[in-house]
C-alpha cells in the first residue's frame, strides 16, 4: 500500500467527521443528539490518532486512541446522569431551557414560532403483520392481573 | 499533486478544484438537511449532500491511489463512505431514535477503518464499547422522548443565523486540513515507514501482545490515572442520580 496516500484518505475521513460533528453540536438542540455529536468529533480524532499511528510505525496513535475510548466512556456515563436530571426536571430535552445559565451581559434566546407538524410528515416505523390474528378472549384479559 | 495553500491560487484554480466543490456541495446540503420547517428543503439538502459525497470519492479517485489492488481500493471506499453517509444522517434526523441508529452505523464504519489499518484491538473495542453506550442512548430516547411527533425542538434550530455560521466554520476548519494535507509531498515525510519496519511493529502478528506491551510499560500511569477516572466518573454519575432524586422528591412534596 502507498503509505501516504493512506494517510492522506485517513485525516481527510477524520477532518469529514469531526467537521460534521461541530455542526451537529452547533445547530442541534436535542441533549442527546448533542452528545452523539461530540462523540462524533471524538471518532474523527481517533481514526486521525491511528492513520499517524501506522505511518510514524509507531504504537503512540493507537495508545491514544484507547485512552479517548476510556475518556469516552466516562464522558458517557457524567452526560447521561446531567441529561437524565435535566430531563426530569424540566421534562424536555431541549438545551435551551437551561439558558439562565448564560453569562449575565448576554440577551435572551426568544424561541420562534415553530408551525404545527402535518401528519404525513411523521412517519414512524411500522410491522407488517405475520400469521392470522388470534380470537381474543375478552372476558379472560378483562380479569387478568397487571403485571 | 500541487500545493493548494490559501493566497497562492487564483478564483480560476479554485472552481477546476474538485475537493472545493465537495466541501462547498457537502457543507450546503448539510446545512439544508439540519431540522427545518420545510420538507422539500431537507429532501434537497439530502440530494445535495449526497452529490456532495459522490464529488468527494471522484476526487479520491482522481489522487493517488492507496493500493494498486482494486479490491482493497473498493474496502476503504466503501467504509469511508459508509462512515460519511451515517455520520451526516446522524447530525440530521428530527428523531432522536434514528440519530442513535445512524450513529451506531457510523461507529460500525469507524471500527472497519480501524482494522483496515492494522488496528485490531481498537477496531473491535470500538464497536464492543459503543455498543453498550449505544443500547442506554437508545433506552434513554425511548424513556424520554415526547410520546407523540417530533418535539419542537428537534423541528428547529437556535433563530436563522446558527445554521450558516456553524456551516462556515466547520467548513473554513475541514478546508485548511485537507489542504494542509492534500500539500504534503512524498519527500518532505522522512518518518514514513517501510512495509519491512511495519511488519515488526505495528502490523506484527501478535498485534494485541505488542499494543499492551506499550500501553502496559510506557504508558503505565496513564492507564492508572484512566482507571481512577472511570471510577470517579461512575460515582459522580450515582451521587448526581440520587441527588435529583431526592431534590425531584421533595419538589413534588411540596406541590401535592
Amino acid at each position: 500500500m502507498h503509505e501516504l496516500a493512506l494517510l492522506q484518505n485517513y485525516l481527510i475521513v477524520g477532518g469529514i467527521l469531526f467537521a460534521i460533528g461541530l455542526m451537529g453540536f452547533l445547530v442541534r438542540r436535542n441533549m442527546i443528539v448533542m452528545f452523539l455529536s461530540a462523540e462524533m468529533m471524538l471518532q474523527g480524532v481517533s481514526v486521525s490518532l491511528v492513520a499517524w499511528g501506522r505511518f510514524h510505525n509507531d504504537w503512540g496513535g493507537q495508545s491514544l486512541t484507547l485512552f479517548i475510548i476510556a475518556v469516552a466512556a466516562c464522558e458517557a456515563g457524567i452526560a447521561l446522569a446531567l441529561i437524565l436530571s435535566l430531563a426530569y426536571r424540566s421534562h424536555k430535552l431541549d438545551i435551551a431551557v437551561w439558558q439562565d445559565l448564560r453569562e449575565e451581559d448576554q440577551p435572551a434566546f426568544v424561541d420562534e414560532r415553530v408551525p404545527e407538524e402535518r401528519g404525513d410528515e411523521q412517519l414512524w416505523p411500522t410491522l407488517t403483520p405475520a400469521g392470522r390474528e388470534p380470537k381474543h378472549d375478552w372476558e379472560a384479559e378483562l380479569h387478568r392481573g397487571r403485571v | 499533486m500541487t500545493p493548494l495553500l490559501v493566497g497562492e491560487i487564483g478564483l480560476r484554480e479554485l472552481a477546476s478544484n474538485p475537493w472545493f466543490w465537495a466541501l462547498v456541495l457537502g457543507a450546503i446540503g448539510l446545512s439544508w438537511k439540519m431540522p427545518r420547517s420545510s420538507v422539500a428543503m431537507r429532501r434537497l439538502g439530502a440530494i445535495v449532500a449526497l452529490a456532495g459525497v459522490v464529488v468527494l470519492a471522484a476526487a479520491l479517485v482522481v489522487k493517488e491511489p492507496i493500493s494498486e489492488s482494486y479490491i482493497q481500493q473498493g474496502v476503504f471506499w466503501f467504509l469511508a463512505i459508509v462512515t460519511i453517509v451515517a455520520a451526516g444522517a446522524a447530525v440530521t434526523m428530527r428523531d432522536a431514535v434514528y440519530c442513535a441508529i445512524w450513529f451506531a452505523l457510523s461507529l460500525l464504519g469507524t471500527g472497519g477503518l480501524f482494522l483496515y489499518q492494522g488496528a485490531q484491538f481498537l477496531g473491535v473495542a470500538t464497536v464492543v464499547v459503543y455498543a453498550g453506550a449505544i443500547v442506554v442512548t437508545f433506552l434513554f430516547v425511548v424513556m424520554l422522548a415526547q410520546p407523540e411527533g417530533h418535539a419542537s425542538y428537534d423541528r428547529i434550530s437556535w433563530g436563522w443565523y446558527v445554521k450558516p455560521f456553524a456551516t462556515i466554520a466547520a467548513g473554513i476548519l475541514l478546508g485548511a486540513v485537507v489542504a494542509t494535507v492534500l500539500a504534503i509531498e512524498p519527500d518532505s515525510a522522512p518518518l514514513l515507514a517501510t512495509a519491512e519496519q511495519l511488519e515488526v511493529n505495528v502490523l506484527k502478528p501478535a498485534h494485541v501482545a505488542g499494543l499492551g506491551a506499550e500501553v502496559f510499560s510506557r504508558h503505565l500511569i496513564s492507564v492508572e490515572i484512566a482507571g481512577t477516572l472511570l471510577m470517579v466518573a461512575l460515582v459522580g454519575a450515582i451521587v448526581m442520580m440520587s441527588r435529583t432524586n431526592q431534590s425531584v422528591r421533595s419538589e413534588e412534596r411540596r406541590d401535592a
